[in-house]
């Protein structure tokens, strides 16, 4: 199945010996949470960005859960843990594979969009909202996007995480 | 496609050119600096790093 020991589908992956971390930089949104909370591991000024040796596992597993877009998973090495189901839901998972994640009936139908000013970082918004900027306008439906506080991104509306060098308070 | 489905949108989200944020409707904020969390139904943020008012637009950039 693995073609490459690092790489997955538009992604890469870091071992130790207890847990895989998936990364996947397309689906960030550099909320800013992994590096903020454990530059240890997840530094991104270094190559490789990700070192599994800087933290304990645990400490790994709880910093990357609180990554709020797919762009940060984990799964455990031992498939047999991963079978587990009621373990998943314990260690809230967040490795996607079908059946497990796809429940969109648990979605209530008048979930307020969440807006998350995050610490001297972007502004999250998560749901489901109608976008305008420029001449776009486009319906979000269960989705998130990253909105630039600083002023700076070269991507605007959007977030490209360039307030971190050029160091945004807000 | 379901007329009624559950993806109705919540807010409308509006990037106002050399402006602020403007977000109206159905939304949380969480302002994780200043630990603050609210429903105000209406609010315009700041994009352009300036304000003295942050997270919220106080015109700054005008200036």
């Amino acid at each position: 199945m693995e073609k490459d020991e690092n790489h997955f589908s538009g992604g890469k992956r870091y071992r130790n010996k207890d847990i895989t971390v998936y990364w996947k930089p397309s689906a960030c949104v550099h909320a800013s949470y992994c590096y903020r909370e454990l530059i240890e591991v997840f530094d991104p000024s270094r190559r490789p960005w990700v070192d599994m040796e800087g933290a304990s596992t645990e400490k790994i597993i709880e910093v990357v859960n609180l990554c709020p877009t797919d762009a940060l998973a984990w799964k455990w090495n031992d498939e047999e843990k991963n079978q587990d189901v009621r373990a998943d839901q314990y260690n809230h998972i967040k490795f996607r594979r079908p059946g497990l994640m796809q429940d969109k009936n648990s979605v209530i139908e008048e979930t307020p969009v969440s807006v998350k000013v995050m610490i001297d970082g972007p502004v999250v918004l998560k749901g489901d909202f109608e976008l305008t900027y420029g001449t776009t306008k486009k319906v979000v439906s269960d989705g998130m996007i990253s909105i630039c506080r600083c002023g700076v991104s070269d991507h605007q509306p959007f977030c490209d995480g360039r307030h971190r060098k050029t160091g945004f308070n807000g | 496609m379901e007329e009624n489905n559950n993806k109705k949108p919540q807010a409308i989200v509006e990037v106002i050119e050399f402006g602020p944020l403007k977000i109206s409707g159905n939304f949380i904020i969480k302002d994780l600096k200043r630990n603050k969390e609210e429903s105000p139904g209406e609010i315009w943020l700041c994009r352009c790093g300036k304000s003295n008012n942050k997270p919220y637009c106080d015109d700054s950039h005008k200036k």
